[in-house]
């Protein structure tokens, strides 16, 4: 079930009234929530809420084994053996399939034909999500950070709807402690979660899903067919596209569960703002970074081993983030790039310590480098990017490049540069509002939303597909 | 604030939103798949849309459609939905196309359902190069049975209004498992024969508005084998139908990726080039990527019964 939909709008209204009449009573609130949220991710394919609950259940047991075990050695083996499950599930339903074609394919072509059946999985939506949740409550369970928890709670962490299918991923010491206390019925934050739940509406329909139908899509299904110009509009539209996309996405996450009394961790903030690669990926899906961050890349080693150590591990940790987002080998490039760039970075900070680039040039530069990496996000295979990026100074007629899209373009990025006392002062405009006027305005903006999608619907979320 | 003034917001913009909405819910829930959720779509929405149309709630949401450039997709009484069966009748005469060069060369829509999206980026890298100018339109989640959703008729008036095509490439059929009413107010479920015969004369007037009445040639893509049997078999049924259609329509050409794709059997994967890939997408129907290769090579020997400078591979 997809937030812009009728069938969205409908669960939410029922989930709503229910989820406050129930929350003075947490006995009775927790299943509700929980059945709600498998109800969610049940719509499509119920078998995956089966795979949901046997991922809460695997780890609801090993972090109590962690808890209670006065043995080192047995919280190890009961960490080790989480962690293997959780990265086994994404290698089964993820990667199994994309390994057993590149094996198959070498195998191939060393003259061995091709001896590996080819396997056909589906790819539970969200699993990516799910399961790095999971690895990092037994994590923290392990090093002490939160306390071992019920199954109901566990599975709710997991599951709970706003967050589940593309995040934010919440840490267990970030949801739990709001479970465990009843909600204020009478102080909702509704300015701030319907302003981003709109605001979410119209970055996802207007700007996101338009660009995507009007350029990114045409030209990346056939770059060798479009000029320089429309190459180029496509480079910077696909950075608007995917950012008011993913934003969007998760504004709407973030407003649903303030409406519902949680507060989620904020993903973006401003990311085509930052001066540096590094600066990129404390703005940028930030929840996903601070995972990296946290339980991979200081893991590692970090900064601490030296620095050609450091560089290693800084390349690993985007290798396996981009490939995190799918298996396929634009996703490795994609990685690959950042983790280059992350640590040029680093060497020239360490080469160059006392100069510093003109802010500047540092956002040009900054922008552009994650532009180009977008290039191999986007594209279906690497020989498409290539194309795409080959073809940037090439004439030829541009029918595609018109002042609306340009404008779109720019509004998709320049957005970011508004400053952020203008948004609250509007919330705050609107929540001193009467309810009939707030009500008038939001719903005129999901005409206008629907409008703007016309009869085609509203487009896939990118970061469903992970 | 409080919950229930929140709940009052809630309900206010979407009371709001349906009301001045009301046809695109109509048309969402027409676009559903068979079954309950349709059922309660469709029985609260077409009230509301006709207490909103007659007090005239539909014009703010027809200004904002036509600043959005969007083009309605339905219209009632169109011959799609009401028209003879004579047309199936017809004699077809063949007819010479002009030939595609690197200079000026063929200008293709390929457009359909949503396996028309593949099919239109694997005939580009597939046909010979420069001379091949290929646009693809993909509607998802449409099909001939259901144009109250979406009216293929209508549709492709406006497309090749709008791009003057050479010759269209038309993959469709995945969505069609809907019942099917004939001019004279009978009502076929898949299986029957009446269902293929009115589907066969829908092909036919689509394929005739596609063709320019014979101006360009259509190349027709009924869906291949799926691997759920009840799809297989109304898959079957489209092709028959579709065959049936291209006996009868000048300029469409029926291509038949169903019977010929591993001699008619459905599999996960196929030999292309020597080499087994991975053909279908999970859900048994969609052709993946680098499966597509094998029904574009399919349309590329139809189109070069037309087009003999397409024989290059």
């Amino acid at each position: 079930m997809s937030f812009p939909t009728i069938e969205f709008a409908a669960f939410f209204l029922v989930v709503f009234v229910l989820s406050w009449a129930l929350m003075p009573h947490p006995s009775a609130w927790r299943p509700f929530i929980l059945a709600a949220s498998y109800f969610f991710y049940g719509w499509v394919d119920w078998r995956w809420v089966l795979l949901l609950i046997g991922s809460s259940v695997v780890n609801t047991v090993a972090a109590q084994v962690i808890a209670r075990s006065p043995s080192q050695a047995t919280r190890k083996r009961a960490l080790i053996a989480a962690v293997v499950f959780d990265l086994g599930l994404l290698a089964v339903f993820k990667y199994l399939g994309f390994f057993v074609s590149e094996m198959d394919s070498a195998l191939d072509s060393i003259g061995l034909g091709s001896p590996l059946p080819l396997v056909q999985i589906v790819l539970p939506i969200g699993i990516s999500f799910f399961t790095f949740q999971a690895i990092s409550y037994v994590v923290d369970v392990y090093r002490g950070v939160t306390p071992a928890t019920s199954l109901v709670d566990v599975a709710i962490l997991q599951a709970f709807f706003p967050h589940l299918v593309a995040g934010p991923i919440v840490r267990a010491n970030e949801l739990l402690p709001q479970l465990r206390t009843p909600r204020d019925p009478r102080a909702v934050l509704a300015g701030p979660a319907i302003f981003m739940i709109v605001g979410g509406v119209l970055k996802k329909t207007v700007i996101a899903d338009e660009l995507a139908r009007r350029v990114v899509d045409p030209v990346y299904n056939d770059p060798s067919a479009h000029s320089g110009a429309e190459l180029t509009l496509a480079f910077y539209a696909f950075a608007g596209q995917i950012y008011c996309d993913f934003s969007g996405y998760t504004d709407m996450a973030i407003g649903l569960a303030l409406l519902l009394g949680y507060q989620l961790p904020q993903n973006f903030n401003r990311p085509y703002l930052a001066l540096s690669l590094r600066d990129f990926w404390r703005r940028w899906h930030m929840t996903l970074s601070r995972w990296l961050r946290d339980y991979l890349y200081i893991p590692l080693g970090g900064n601490r081993k030296g620095r050609l150590k450091t560089y290693r591990n800084l390349m690993l940790t985007m290798l396996l983030g981009g490939l995190w987002h799918g298996a396929s080998w634009t996703f490795v490039l994609w990685g690959g790039l950042h983790g280059a760039g992350l640590s040029a970075e680093r060497w020239a900070r360490e080469r160059f310590g006392g100069f510093h680039l003109h802010a500047w040039v540092a956002w040009l530069v900054t922008f552009h480098v994650v532009c180009i990496a977008w290039v191999f996000f986007r594209a279906p295979d690497l020989g498409t990017a290539f194309d795409v990026l080959g073809g940037l100074g090439l004439s030829g007629p541009s029918p595609l490049v018109t002042l609306p899209l340009v404008l779109l373009v720019v509004a998709a990025v320049g957005i970011q540069a508004l400053p952020p006392g203008w948004w609250r002062e509007a919330e705050a405009w609107f929540v001193a509002r009467p309810v009939a006027a707030q009500g008038l305005a939001v719903g005129a903006v999901l005409v206008i939303a629907d409008a703007a999608v016309g009869q085609q619907g509203v487009a896939p979320f990118i970061y469903y597909q992970f | 604030m409080p919950a229930g003034r929140v709940l009052g917001v809630i309900a206010i913009a979407l009371a709001i939103a349906v009301l001045f909405n009301s046809e695109a819910m109509v048309r969402a829930g027409e676009g559903m798949q068979p079954g309950t959720t349709r059922d309660i779509v469709l029985s609260v929405a077409r009230p509301i849309d006709d207490v909103a149309g007659a007090i005239g709630l539909h014009l703010p949401r027809e200004g904002l459609d036509l600043a959005f450039g969007q083009e309605d997709k339905t219209a009632s009484g169109t011959e799609l939905e009401e028209g003879s069966t004579a047309i199936l009748r017809r004699k077809t005469e063949q007819q010479a196309f002009r030939q595609p060069t690197v200079a000026d060369p063929l200008k293709v829509l390929v457009t359909g359902d949503s396996q028309a999206e593949f099919l239109g980026q694997r005939l580009i890298d597939q046909a010979p190069e420069g001379l091949l100018d290929v646009t693809t339109v993909a509607r998802n989640g449409t099909g001939l049975t259901n144009p109250a959703f979406f009216n293929w008729e209508i549709n492709a008036e406006q497309e090749v209004a709008d791009r003057n095509p050479d010759a269209v490439v038309m993959a469709i059929g995945d969505n069609d498992g809907f019942n099917v009413q004939t001019a004279d107010g009978s009502l076929y479920d898949p299986g029957e024969e009446g269902w293929e015969t009115e589907f066969a004369r829908r092909v036919a007037v689509v394929a005739s508005v596609l063709s320019g009445d014979g101006d360009r040639p259509v190349y027709w893509v009924p869906p291949p084998t799926a691997r759920d049997p009840e799809f297989n078999d109304i898959y079957a049924s489209q092709n028959r139908a579709a065959e049936r259609a291209a006996q009868a329509t000048s300029s469409l050409r029926y291509v038949d990726i169903y019977s010929t794709l591993n001699r008619g059997r459905y599999s996960d994967t196929l030999k292309i080039d020597g080499k087994q890939v991975l053909a279908r997408q999970p859900d048994g129907v969609h052709f993946t990527r680098e499966g597509a290769v094998a029904p574009v090579r399919l349309i590329l020997a139809a189109m070069a019964e037309d087009y003999p400078a397409l024989r290059g591979r």
